[in-house]
């Protein structure tokens, strides 16, 4: 493990850095734009310009918790300070529910449902991609369009079809929301079935693009792969050709590896949209029940959340990357 | 009279292009290489030296196709062997096992690339050796590998690398080391030396002689496109163009004195060629070779042939062999080529 | 240039692509010289209409009426007031009552009608029947003898000094109207939305303001990549680590955070088209300048790059003259990526309800925003969202056809 050191310590460096542009981004873009919102919140409770006092209250908290009369610098390390303890103050669509309590509640189902879809549908493409670079022919000529096809498919828009095929049409599945109307959250089996259940159309919808988008990519990588002149010459020194097929679908994973790192961040958003078409009680939704309730501390707390889910992601992949690859271990070792 | 490693008699493969025309990029080849001797093949690109190198060791992929001919290693008759199918009633896993790596091997063009660029030089050793032996044990490998390539002059060190740690230079004789790692009867090198500086060239063609003083290796083919520089590594050349072979005789006889017009323009301005060194480079002839798909009447190489008269267009001509064991392929006779050559 | 055209038009794949994005133009620019009319007009009170065509009932009692003897109009008519359940629930009651299941045939229309009006007796209580039930099938039967009536309808109007309704006209159950012929029929090929706007209109003005919309930002995010792998590539060094630095921080954080701070922030008021098109642009130039940057980089090393730094011409003249044209295809590849993903990019806002304005113009995203909320989806309206899906899917899956297409001409490496 010693060997890897250089390249962990790099990772993390970029990790951090990223980190802290995160946090700058999500704190300055608000309040660089036209109608900014935390400028809004304090010309209102300047004026008293409210309809009733609840608010007026919800404001003044947040103007205490964050400082906002202060300069601004001064509040960005307000701000750093209460993102640390896990503090975003009220949430003014929810009140009198904390956003961190709303959050909470949310990022929990996000993060089951979409990580565990995203590396399932990364393994599934990369399979079938493999699959129909080695098969070729029939089953190439298959997958090719159907893969193109669905590639370009919105995210949403295979989740409405999923919705609307297996939901609204055979009623196999349930169509909204993470578990039964009826149900209060607990650990019986009723419940738990019933989360599995209304988990499925989301985690399929969202299997099924990640799908489409690696085969392409795989089947290219292998088809490439496959004419390079090591399987050449590896043939004619009579090396059994499974053997070699194992080398060439690893040399090809790796450049997989990469690329899922690079997408996630489009793939997570692609996903929070389909989490909106089947109401299901994830970031998502709370962010789209935060733009309707004008809920400032909510959308801001939740991108927050979403980019350093990302991040972390990201960051994850790096450092798996560098141990599966074997050469970043002996590029090490010198 | 040595043993005959190879010999190759007719040899003729040919590629299906997209429209599905024939293109014979090896047409009736005819060669033959004894132990201990080694054999060079010179000539364009594009004049089917390589492919001539690949259809010897089977590689019969689409495009590429075996037409007829005979290929007899060591007594052995391996005519259209081909790895994947069951092509000459020789099941592809025995072909793989007792013919590719042991009784023929190769070194291919710009060998660097032929490394899989994540697996170390020792785990491939390893795979060679197991595909063929699949008891052998893996200390037996390593030992192995260790004595050979000290014995050729690669530090130890180099089994434990991948690819990309390791120079040009050592790429190349990394290769040539594992391709011969099973001893085999006859050794391909296909452009060994092309892609290298002259230092990295003069290592590489040390240790191709080298293999072949110490018996590793019974008999070798060298194919590259300079003919001077196969005056100090083989033994007998072979000259090919647009797909036959037009040029056959010994080192010294065909570099110093070529007969055929083609052989004669290769050679160009030198008189002595120094061993391994590039400066002299081929002279160029004037115009290209011509379109397999479309082979001429006559003589291939009337186009571009000082000599041509009319009658070359028109007969397709024959392989004229000498007494001497020379031979070449010309409608001149050889008193007619020397009286030409004297008059400049 | 003449050749590489050529060569771009051979290839299949773009020509498909090609095709299907040329023919979803012409629609779009033609229909509405067909059609004319305000897009977003509200036509209907009520919402989700069906599609079909909508014929005013008014206007064809007064359209001159044709007799028309067709042999299963009687039969077709009946057949459209009872359906499946209804006749199962017949079948029913008569097994019930207890003819033999295998005299009923539910699929015989007159046979089942006259088994039954033989047979039932709204009166007779059978066992196991609730009360409900027993009212449904006394209702059924009432219904079916309207239905078996041969009378036509009679039109009265109400005379206003009297109050009395006097009989006008009366139809007959043989009279058709010719539609050509009545005032006022509406086609609404795809029915109307929630908010009672014919939908194939307001999607054909939808299409055009989306693709104006990528274009916009398609531009601007080509422009400002461009210019950045320019100027990375080109000059590198500490310039280019700087660039490179920047854009690897904005392509790990999600385009579609960045776009949901700004969006909001903005406010409602602001956000017009043109302004999300800014805004998307501003947010996804990242690959197509890394894109640039590694082709500018393979090429600054070319013999006639140095000939040219050598003859003394500036940077400017060298980078528009010796580097552009050769990336030139590079350029025309990412612009059409960046046109549908600016698409699906402002589809996504418009989902979260962060999208442009919603009173001056539609948009693609914005007609699905609409069709979500009403739970049309759920409610198995099929024609407020699913045209405007396979619009989009067609646009991105055209483009990304063409530009695979170009693909493969620009570099033949991929090709198969």
């Amino acid at each position: 493990m010693k060997g890897y050191r250089k390249y962990f310590a790099n990772k993390l460096l970029w990790f951090l850095v990223t980190l802290v542009a995160a946090f700058i981004l999500n704190f300055t873009l608000p309040r660089l734009m036209p109608g900014d919102p935390v400028a809004g919140i304090v010309a209102r409770l300047a004026q008293g310009m409210t309809n009733t006092s609840g608010i007026q209250a919800i404001y003044q908290q947040y103007a205490d918790l964050f400082g906002t009369n202060k300069p601004l610098v001064a509040q960005f390390f307000i701000y750093m300070k209460n993102v640390i303890h896990g503090d975003f103050g009220f949430s003014f669509s929810q009140y009198p529910r904390t956003v961190a309590d709303v959050l909470k509640s949310a990022i929990w189902w996000t993060i089951c449902l979409q990580f565990p879809a995203i590396i399932v549908g990364w393994i599934i493409g990369n399979t079938l991609g493999a699959l129909a670079a080695y098969l070729k022919k029939g089953f190439d000529k298959v997958l090719m369009p159907v893969s193109i096809f669905v590639s370009n498919f919105p995210f949403f828009g295979m989740a409405v079809i999923m919705l609307v095929i297996f939901g609204v049409w055979l009623k196999w599945f349930p169509t909204s929301s993470g578990y039964g109307f009826d149900l209060i959250p607990n650990f019986s089996f009723k419940f738990i079935w019933s989360v599995f259940i209304h988990y499925q159309l989301p985690f399929w919808s969202l299997v099924l693009i990640a799908i489409g988008g690696q085969a392409i990519g795989m089947r290219s990588m292998s088809i490439y792969e496959l004419n390079a002149d090591y399987v050449k010459y590896s043939r004619f020194l009579g090396i059994k050709d499974w053997k070699i097929i194992g080398y060439v679908f690893r040399n090809a994973m790796l450049p997989q590896i990469t690329g899922l790192a690079l997408s996630i961040g489009t793939m997570v958003g692609g996903a929070l949209i389909a989490e909106i078409v089947f109401s299901y009680p994830g970031l998502g939704v709370t962010l789209l029940h935060g733009v309707m309730g004008q809920d400032y501390p909510l959308i801001s707390a939740s991108t927050l959340i979403i980019t350093l889910m990302v991040l972390s992601a990201n960051f994850i992949i790096e450092i798996l990357y560098g141990i599966i690859d074997p050469r970043i271990k002996a590029a090490q070792a010198d | 009279m040595s043993k005959v490693m190879l010999e190759v008699n007719g040899l003729t493969t040919k590629y299906i292009t997209r429209f599905r025309e024939d293109v014979y990029a090896v047409d009736h080849v005819t060669l033959k290489v004894e132990e201990g001797k080694s054999l060079g093949i010179a000539g364009e690109s594009g004049c089917g030296k390589s492919t001539l190198a690949l259809s010897l060791m089977g590689y019969y992929f689409a495009p590429l196709h075996y037409t007829c001919g005979d290929i007899i290693i060591d007594g052995k008759n391996i005519s259209g062997m081909n790895p994947d199918k069951n092509i000459s009633g020789m099941n592809p896993d025995v072909v793989r096992k007792t013919i590719l790596g042991t009784e023929i091997s190769y070194i291919p063009q710009a060998a660097m690339n032929a490394l899989n660029p994540t697996q170390k030089i020792i785990n491939l050793v390893e795979d060679v050796i197991k595909a063929h032996d699949p008891k052998v044990s893996k200390k037996e490998i390593r030992d192995l590998a260790r004595e050979r390539f000290e014995t050729l002059g690669l530090p130890q060190e180099v089994l434990e690398k991948y690819a990309v740690e390791l120079s040009g230079g050592m790429k190349q004789r990394t290769v040539i080391a594992v391709s011969v790692i099973l001893l085999p009867k006859v050794l391909i090198a296909d452009e060994p030396s092309s892609a290298l500086d002259v230092t990295s060239q003069k290592m590489v063609i040390k240790m191709l002689r080298d293999l072949m003083e110490k018996g590793f290796i019974k008999s070798m083919i060298f194919i590259t496109h300079e003919l001077p520089l196969l005056y100090n590594v083989t033994n007998d050349i072979m000259v090919m163009y647009a797909g036959q072979i037009v040029e056959k005789g010994n080192a010294k006889e065909t570099v110093f004195d070529p007969l055929h017009p083609y052989s004669k323009g290769l050679m160009g301005s030198i008189i002595v060629p120094e061993s391994g060194l590039r400066d002299v480079k081929l002279a160029a002839i004037p115009g290209v070779p011509p379109n397999l798909k479309k082979p001429p009447e006559g003589c291939r190489f009337a186009e571009r042939c000082k000599l041509v008269r009319p009658e070359c267009k028109v007969h397709s001509v024959e392989y004229r062999t000498l007494e001497s064991g020379r031979g070449y392929r010309c409608i001149f006779s050889e008193a007619q080529l020397r009286e030409a050559y004297k008059n400049g | 240039m003449k050749n590489t055209l050529q060569q771009v038009f051979h290839s299949g794949k773009f020509l498909v692509g090609f095709c299907i994005f040329v023919g979803l133009l012409l629609f779009v620019f033609i229909y509405p010289l067909l059609i004319k009319g305000p897009p977003l007009q509200i036509i209907s009170q009520g919402t989700f209409f069906p599609p079909g065509t909508y014929v005013n009932v008014y206007d064809s009692l007064s359209s001159p009426s044709y007799i028309l003897n067709l042999d299963d109009a009687a039969a077709k008519r009946i057949a459209s007031k009872l359906n499946e359940d209804d006749r199962s629930a017949m079948k029913d009651w008569l097994v019930a009552f207890g003819i033999p299941d295998s005299q009923i045939d539910t699929s015989d229309t007159k046979s089942l009608i006259d088994l039954w009006t033989a047979n039932f007796d709204p009166k007779l209580q059978l066992e196991g029947y609730t009360n409900a039930k027993r009212n449904y099938y006394v209702r059924l039967n009432k219904n079916l003898a309207g239905l078996l009536s041969t009378e036509g309808a009679i039109i009265a109007v109400k005379n206003n000094d009297t109050g009395i309704l006097e009989e006008t006209n009366t139809v007959a159950q043989t009279d058709y109207v010719n539609v050509n012929e009545v005032a006022n029929v509406r086609v609404l090929p795809l029915g109307t939305d929630n908010f009672g706007r014919d939908v194939l209109t307001e999607l054909v003005k939808a299409t055009v303001v989306s693709l104006k919309l990528g274009i916009i930002a398609g531009i601007i995010a080509t422009v400002i990549g461009l210019a950045l792998g320019l100027l990375a590539g080109y000059i590198g060094g500490r310039v280019d680590d700087v660039i490179m630095f920047f854009t690897n921080l904005v392509l790990v954080i999600p385009q579609i955070v960045l776009l949901i701070l700004i969006s909001f922030s903005i406010g409602q008021e602001k956000r017009g088209v043109t302004t999300i098109a800014i805004v998307i642009g501003l947010t996804s130039w990242v690959w197509t300048a890394k894109a640039v940057r590694s082709q500018v980089i393979s090429l600054r090393n070319r013999d006639h790059v140095n000939l040219s730094k050598l003859s003394g011409h500036s940077i400017v003249h060298i980078i528009t003259n010796d580097i552009l044209p050769y990336i030139a295809s590079y350029v025309v590849m990412a612009m059409i990526l960046q046109i549908s993903a600016a698409i699906l990019a402002e589809a996504n806002l418009s989902l979260l309800g962060l999208g442009p304005r919603t009173t001056d113009v539609p948009t693609l995203g914005l007609m699905m925003n609409w069709a979500m909320i009403y739970q049309a989806h759920v409610l198995g309206k099929w024609w407020a969202y699913m045209p405007v899906l396979l619009v989009i899917a067609m646009i991105t899956f055209s483009m990304n056809l063409m530009n695979t297409g170009l693909d493969h001409v620009f570099n033949p490496a991929l090709r198969d």
